[in-house]
Formats: structure tokens, sequence, C-alpha cells
């Protein structure tokens, strides 16, 4: 793995890899972190020219207080410690890329701009990441018509060339990621928690190593989940896709409910949540702020599904783009 | 000034009258002051270790982080510690021996009071180190030191795989973080791969590699009683302590117990016998002249730092001229006069060709362990063990390889893990034929220099691509003198007999291997364990070794003067207690006759009755073609049955050539429950799994 001296700047400010679990100095929050990159583009720097320099240096540079140059400089000063840890990331199969590598999902920049993730780690074909493709989203616990729903629209995006977006975690995102890959489809699952673990069951180890699979998150890959994480994560399953389908979510509380609230509030891309007359609360509520029917079953040919989508969500128009920071 | 100031501390550390060595003030000023990246080629001795010391320390007093100093020989360092200890650099290693001290080690760490990483390459695969250790450090890394850096070359003669992910870290390593490659034998060609391989901008410091003191002398003897017999002539002839080099552990347990006959001075160090041995007290006993001659395998590696070596003597001859200028450099460093005496033996060609060729597992073996990882989400050493049949260092090194390709990783569940990674692999053919081609024409050189007319010197450092190879005017061919190489013949016969009736212990096992049994406990019930048992000799060796060979393999009989041979061994050198009361064998479906045959032979020359007892139900594949302890087990379980009843009494239990041991063990098991005395196992030859 090669790794741009932009890259390892970056992963040495804002990433946790190679940081102790209790740290005198954290790493920075994209909050923290986008003001430095702002600074540094009206500073006409880099963020790999901040690599060598002293805590002082960076001050005058930079313009800012001795407390945060200090903090930069030590992030800045565990490029060995990084070096070995990316060393044993590859060994494992995982790589990782940052806002300033041109290999960075364009989607995202276009769409989370500043709330775009640092950095990436990811395992697989990391070309699947923005490809066209449907993101499915629910609940670990499903009834019957969300298994088979799930089923359908993962057939149905293998069958037809579409990218499978989901949070890669078990019930409705392994149930529609497996479908898909078993239709010699592709999928990607962006993680909350535990990469590095993620890829040593087999089903997903055999996907990611015929690049089928594309497994990312922006977190270390050795995170253990919690729910701020889950929460986090969510929009980047639907920033990456072209639509999503809200399988099965609970009424006002958990994470689907939050990740699809969120996603109509912003509209990046058009929600759809299944409907049929079992279904649960939460759905019925997404669909009064807002979201799109999908009906169960899906009335037409699976190969129509795409087009289907598409002619049903001309009422929302997708933001449009704009420059993005490093 | 930094000079002056830098030559101050050196005092400090070596003494008032002492100066830089040739090349040690450019070395430290490169990486301290210029910050550069720096390959250090010098002989073992000359003082690298002062560079990386002084480096540390002119780091540390402009504000660097600690140095990380990644080395093979972490051991063997505590000399170089303490004196480093005078400047005030705080030096610590964290291994898997020193758990207990790992707590105090990051405490110092977080409050920066370590200046000195030691680390053995092994440990950058280590969970707790990568996530605990180095991040206490917060990876302020001031200096990146790599010890024995050909290692990281394929031309280099030492094939480390963990060196290739050292390489790689170094590659990623941010620009600013200095580093020091350090080696004490790398010929023009691992220079420039290495060159390579770290990056442009790596500055070559090199020096002469010859040794002043140094006489260097060859003699061919072919017999190992021959050379056996030199040995008991020539070694009072030599001052002061010295080692004595073997190829193989067997080698060593021999030449040490002749030279205590003979009334030398002499211990065995191997990293055999199960790792057992206490080298660390081997190694100080011996630094303390306590013990004048260490009978070594290549265990005694590189670094071992004894500046008053007189000697360095051969038993038989190494597989290149990098390895045999490493071993024999052991002399002479502060002493005036030393000696290097090769000798060379018939066995040595044998010896090494087997090592070539077991270097690297089979792509089979590759390949069978990543289809059985594959099915799982992740397996311990003695899971694959059960599943695949290679043995278990064998294993070992084929997982090592697999990890450091990425293929393999490995995770920490209560026990040790592997698991598949998505990385791709395929088996690198060429690569580690290119290994092997190196290792053959490595082999060739050295058989070369054995028969070499003119100066010895000059030809180790022609081949070592010393910048200025001269007759060196003291070996034995620029002499035209040195010790005698005819031995005598009463001493020849003496070894001779040493070596047919020197006694090789068979082991008995104490525990079933992990799953052959998995509803029961694995530790064999004390009254149902063998006791130890007795082998005549070593397959295939020397004395008796080639008779056996012969009556197993081409004449299918064993003839008289091996029954009379075991017979003198049972009766006057082993004598057992109890002594057996009968003997019975164990029975082959392959070969019928020739073991009840020999053992009843041996039974009537020991005056005590025969019975074949045990019965070979269907054949097994040989036990030689199961390659590890789960499979060869598994592979006598079951085929081995017992007629009963039987005698009573300690029972003698025969068999031509004990390999794993677990058909001994079974078949003993067996006899005991059957109500037997004491099994007391006999063999006419140990395979000796030839481990160095």
């Amino acid at each position: 793995m090669t790794i741009s001296p932009d890259s390892q700047a970056i992963l040495l400010l804002c990433s946790r890899i190679a940081l102790s679990s209790n740290p005198e100095f954290s790493s920075l929050t994209l909050r923290e972190w986008n003001p430095l990159a702002k600074k540094l583009i009206s500073a006409s720097m880099r963020p790999a020219d901040l690599i060598g320099l002293s805590s002082q240096d960076i001050q005058n540079h930079l313009e800012i207080d001795g407390e945060n140059s200090e903090r930069y400089f030590q992030l800045l000063q565990r490029g060995g410690a990084l070096a070995i840890e990316l060393e044993r990331l590859a060994s494992l199969g995982i790589q990782v890329m940052t806002r300033a590598d041109p290999e960075y999902p364009a989607r995202y920049r276009e769409r989370l701009k500043e709330s775009a993730p640092a950095v990436l780690f990811y395992a697989g074909e990391r070309a699947l990441l923005g490809q066209p493709g449907i993101a499915v989203v629910g609940s670990r616990h499903l009834d019957e018509a969300g298994i088979e729903c799930a089923e359908f629209v993962g057939n149905s995006c293998g069958l037809s060339g579409l990218v499978l977006y989901s949070g890669g975690a078990k019930g409705v995102d392994t149930i529609s990621m497996y479908a898909a890959l078993s239709s010699r489809g592709t999928a990607v699952g962006i993680l909350a928690d535990n990469l590095e673990k993620a890829i040593r069951t087999p089903e997903h180890r055999e996907a990611v190593s015929r690049g089928d699979l594309c497994l990312a998150t922006p977190y270390s890959p050795d995170t253990p989940f919690s729910v701020g994480t889950a929460m986090g994560r969510n929009k980047l399953i639907y920033t990456l896709a072209d639509y999503a389908i809200v399988v099965a979510s609970d009424a006002e509380k958990g994470g689907t409910w939050a990740g699809a609230t969120e996603a109509l509030r912003l509209k990046w891309i058009p929600v759809f949540v299944l409907d049929h007359p079992d279904m649960p609360e939460g759905n019925k509520l997404l669909i009064q702020k807002g979201a799109l029917q999908f009906p169960h079953p899906f009335p037409e040919h699976y190969q129509n599904l795409k087009a289907w989508l598409e002619a049903q969500s001309t009422k929302i128009k997708p933001y449009s783009s704009q420059l993005s920071l490093f | 000034m930094d000079r002056e100031h830098t030559l101050k501390l050196l005092q400090k550390m070596i003494g008032e009258d002492k100066d830089f060595r040739p090349g040690q003030w450019e070395a430290i000023e490169a990486v301290a002051i210029k910050k550069q990246r720096a390959l250090v080629v010098q002989r073992t001795g000359w003082g690298k270790s002062l560079v990386y010391f002084l480096a540390t320390k002119l780091l540390r007093e402009q504000g660097s982080g600690p140095t990380v100093l990644i080395s093979p020989l972490l051991s063997l360092m505590r000399n170089q510690i303490e004196t480093a200890g005078r400047i005030g650099i705080r030096a610590f290693t964290i291994n898997s021996a020193n758990k207990e001290e790992w707590a105090a080690i990051e405490e110092a760490l977080a409050k920066d009071e370590c200046d000195l990483m030691l680390i053995s390459p092994e440990r950058l695969n280590n969970e707790h180190f990568l996530k605990e250790v180095l991040p206490q450090i917060s990876g302020r890394i001031g200096l990146f030191v790599v010890d024995e850096a050909h290692c990281i070359s394929d031309w280099g003669h030492d094939f480390r795989p963990d060196y290739r992910r050292i390489m790689r870290i170094v590659q990623m390593l941010p620009k600013g973080v200095p580093l020091l490659g350090t080696t004490a034998t790398a010929n023009d060609r691992v220079v420039a791969d290495v060159q390579t391989q770290l990056g442009p901008g790596l500055t070559v410091h090199r020096g002469p590699l010859a040794r002043e003191s140094l006489r260097l002398q060859n003699i061919r003897l072919s017999n190992q009683s021959e050379r056996l017999a030199w040995l008991a002539e020539n070694l009072p002839k030599f001052k002061g302590s010295g080692i004595i080099y073997c190829l193989t552990v067997a080698d060593t347990e021999r030449v040490t117990g002749w030279l205590r006959q003979k009334g030398f001075s002499a211990e065995a160090y191997h990293a055999g016998d199960d790792g057992n041995m206490d080298r660390p007290a081997l190694e100080q006993a011996f630094l303390n002249n306590e013990i004048k001659i260490l009978v070594a395998t290549v265990a005694l590696g590189m670094g071992f730092d004894k500046p008053d070596i007189n000697f360095v003597i051969h038993f038989q001859r190494p597989g290149s001229v990098v390895a045999y200028y490493q071993q024999v450099g052991r002399a002479g460093r502060a002493v005036e006069k030393s000696y290097g005496v090769l000798l060379s033996g018939a066995e040595d060609d044998e010896i090494q060709n087997y090592f070539i060729e077991s270097a690297f597992p089979s792509t089979q073996i590759f390949q069978d362990i990543l289809q059985e990882l594959e099915k799982s989400e992740g397996l311990s050493l003695y899971e694959i063990l059960a599943r695949v049949n290679t043995s278990k260092s064998m294993a070992e090194k084929a997982l090592k390889i697999l990890e450091v390709d990425g293929a393999v990783g490995q995770t920490f569940d209560k026990k040790v893990l592997y698991f598949r990674t998505p990385n791709p692999w395929v088996p690198e053919t060429d690569r580690i034929n290119r290994v092997l081609d190196l290792r053959r024409s490595e082999l060739a050189q050295m058989q070369a220099y054995v028969d070499h007319p003119d100066c010895l010197m000059k030809f180790l450092l022609e081949a070592l691509d010393d910048p200025n190879p001269v007759p060196c005017g003291r070996c034995a061919n620029c002499q035209r003198r040195g010790f005698p190489a005819d031995v005598s013949p009463r001493l020849v016969l003496e070894a001779e007999k040493y070596l047919k009736g020197a006694q090789v212990i068979i082991k008995p096992h104490k525990q079933w291997p992990v799953g052959l049994f998995p509803d029961q406990k694995r530790n064999i019930p004390l009254e149902l364990q063998n006791a130890p048992g007795r082998s005549l000799c070593y397959y295939g060796d020397a004395g008796w070794g080639k008779i056996v060979q012969i009556g197993k393999y081409r004449e299918g009989h064993f003839p008289d003067k091996l029954v009379n041979a075991a017979a003198n061994i049972i009766r006057d050198v082993w004598n057992p207690e109890p002594f057996p009361a009968w003997v019975t064998a164990i029975p082959s479906c392959r070969h019928p006759h020739l073991v009840p045959d020999f053992a009843a032979r041996l039974a009537e020359s020991l005056g005590i009755p025969f019975h074949l007892v045990l019965t070979r139900t269907s054949e097994a594949p040989e036990q030689k073609t199961m390659q590890n302890s789960t499979m060869q087990a598994r592979n006598v379980v079951g085929t081995i049955t017992i007629q009963k009843p039987i005698p009573a009494g300690p029972v003698l239990l025969v068999d031509d050539i004990v390999d794993s041991g677990w058909t001994l063990t079974f078949a003993g098991y067996l006899l005991m429950k059957s109500g037997s005395g004491t099994v007391l196992p006999f063999t006419l030859a140990q395979a000796s799994g030839r481990i160095n």
C-alpha cells in the first residue's frame, strides 16, 4: 500500500489508529478538522506540509493558539507508529483513504460536504463506493414481508447490475446483501464497528476477495459497536446510493428512524418506505413525513425496479453539488 | 563540536582512552545530525551498538522520541544495555519472556523515560504491542534501527519473513524519521538490494571485514570418529575458551558426550529439546569462562558477543561463506591470537542438502492450510495440524510466510487463532526457487573454500566483497603450517567405540496429542506411560546407523552384529531398573518378520523369553509419512491390538526405528493396560529430525 503524504497527515490528525485508548491528545473530530483544513487552504498549505513542523511553526503559519498547535504537533509525531499499524492493516486486507485522495467517493464529497468523513477504512473493491445502486435499511428484527422485501431488492440489484448498499449488520442488511451477492451482484456494507472482525466471516471474505463486496467504515477497524457509531454511519449508507428503501422502522426511536428522518430532512436521495397492511408504526409515520411508498409485493417485474423508483421520485430534487474541502 | 561532545559520551561508555573506530562518527552524524537513512556494513565487534546508542543519546538531547531497535537477538544484548546505561540511556525490551515487566515499561514509556526500545521483528505483529505499547511512545519514534538488515534481502543468507514486514513499514515512514540499518555481512548484491528496498537516499557506510588476529585452517577428515579423535588430540593445544559448531542437535550432544568422556569442560548449546535448555544460563557461564567449550548449533547466533574467544572449530562445514565467516568471526575480537579450524566430513553435503530441501514448505502445504482456513473463521495451530498433514515446524514456517504475505492473519481469543484474510495469495515459486538456487551456489562456494590452496582469509573477504582483500599472512595456507591433519589410530578406535556405544534416549510421551481422543483427558496416566527407552543409534548416521539402514531397506534382515551391539548396550550401558523379564516386538504387515526375528534373537542373547503378543490389524501408511503428532497418533491407534493373556513383569518393547514415538507409546499403553509390568522401549535407530 502506498499512501500520499497528505493522507498521512490527515490520518495522523483525524484517525484514532496508533493512539492509546486514553491518549493525552485525542484525534480531531470533523468539527475540529474542517476549520483547520480551511486555515491550511487560506495559508496556501497542504496537510502534508504540517509534518515536520514544530509546534511553534504550526502556531505561526496558521495563526492558532499554542494549545491547539501543540495538540496537532503531538498527533503528527506518531508517523512511525502509524506506518507500523497501516502495514498490519494492509496485511489483513484493510486499506485506507482520506478526503485528500482522488479516489475518495465523489458522492460523499458532493452530498455530505464538510460532514464527509475525513478517513475511510475499507476492504474489497473500492470502485463500488458510489456506483449506481439502492440502499436497504431497517431494524434487525424483521417480519415476513420485511424479509421478502430485503431479498427481493437484493436479488433485483444483483440481477440488474446495481450495487446493494447496506449497513452490513445482522438482519435486513445481511439478508439483502447476501441476496445481491448470491445473484452474482455486488454490494457495499458501511459498518458501524469492527471491520477487522467482519472480514473474517467466510462469506464476507470470499465476496471481498472476489471484488464483489466492499466493506467500509469511517471508524478505526477495531471499534466496538455503539449506538453512536451506528447513528453516525447511517448517512454514509444513504449518500452513496441513488435510492433508499426503508424496510421496517420503529416509530420515533432507533437508528433506522433517526437515519430515515435525517435523510428525509436533508433530501440527499429519494427515500422509500415498505408499505403493506401489517407494516410497523414507524413506516406509517415516515410516509406521513414525506417518504415515498414502496408496495409489497412489488407489482412489476424485478427488472423494472430502478425505472419504477426513478418514475416515483420525480417529486424530489436532490441537492446540487458544490466544491469541498480536503 | 558535536563530534567532541559525542566522543566524550563514548569515553564515558567504554573508557577515557578510547576513540571512535573509523566510520563510527560518520554513521552517527548521518542519522543523528543529518537525519538521513544509513546502512552500516561493519564486521561484528566493530561497535555497531555504540553507533545506535550514541545516536540515540544525541537525538534525545535534541528532544526526539525514543529509538525503536528491531533485532532478532534481544536476549544477547544485556551487556550492551548496561554499557549504554553509563551515558544515561534507559533501554527496555519487550518480549514474551518478560510479561511481568510490561506494565512498568509501559509506564516508563508514558512518562517519556524510555530512550530505547528493543523489540524482535515478531513484536511488530503483536496486537498488545501495537495497541498498548506503541501508542505509549505516542509513536514518537526518534530513530528506527533495523539490526541484521541483510535479512531484508532475499539475497541475504538469513531468510526471515518478518523482515519483509519491516521493509514495508520503513517504506511508509513519514519523511524526517531517521533510519539506521546495520549488518556485519552483506556482499555487494545484498547491499544493492537493501538499498532498493529501503528506498533512495540510503547512504552506505562500509568498513573492512578482515580480522587481524584470526588464523584459519581447513582440515578434511571424512569420518566422525576421526574428527572426534582430532578434537581430543588437539583441543589441549588451544588456550582459553572456544566454540565447536555442529550442524545438528544430535551432533552437539554426541560431541559434548565425547569431550566430557575425554575430560574436557564442554556443554552442548542448541534450540532442540523442546527449547527446554537454559540457553541464557549457558551463555552466561561461557562468558564467565566457567565453561571452556561450548558445542553449539547455529542457535548460538548472531550477536553473541564474547570478546575473548580463542578458537572456533567447525565439526561440520556450514552451508555458506557468509555463515562460516559470521561464526568463525566470533573468535579473536579482543585476543592477540585466535584460531578458526574448519573440519569437514563426509556427511556435510547430505545434511546441507537436507537443510536446503526443507527450507520452505511445499506449495501443497501452503494450499492445504489456506483451504482449511478458508472454511473457518479461525483455527488454532493444533486445529490446523489435525487437518493438514505436515510437521509442526513446517506448519509454523508456512503460517509465518502466509502472514507476512498478508494471506493469513492472527487474532487472540483465549488462544492464538489464524484466519484467512481477503488478500489474494499465489505461491511465489520463482522467489523460492531463486532463494534455493542461491543456497546451492553458496554451498558450492563453501565446498570450494575447503580445498582452497591459497590464503583462506582472502578467499572469504573476496566472497564477501570486502573493499580491500589482501593475503592475511597468518592462515595455515599462508604460513604453510598449522595443526596436524592426521590423528592417532588409537584415539580413532576409541572414538568409534564411543560412537557405537553412545546412548540415544527415547523420551516417553506424557500426553496424547490434541484432538486424538477428544472425550478423554490428554494426560496419559502415569502407570500407563512407558519408561524412558534407548535406541542403538541415530538412523543413517555414522556408527550403526548405516547398518540399520541397509538391514531395513536392502537386506530385509538385521545382522547378528546389531543383535550383539543391542544386547551389550541394554545389559552393560543402559542396564535399566527394573531389568526386563521378557521381550516383545512391534509387528508390521509390510515386513512381518523383520522386527520379531530381530527381537527374538535379542531375547535369546539377553537370556529372557520372547512373546509376540501384539498384532497389526491393518497396515497404516508408514509413520514417517505422517507429519505431525495428531496425524501420527491417529495413524497408530486402532491398528495395533493385543492378544491376551500376556506374561507379567517388565517388558522390553522392540521396534526398528522410532520416529514420532506414538507407536511405542500406544503399544506400551496396551501392554500395561493388559497387565504387563513396566514397558521399556528399545529401537535400533532413532529417526533424528534434523533440527538445529
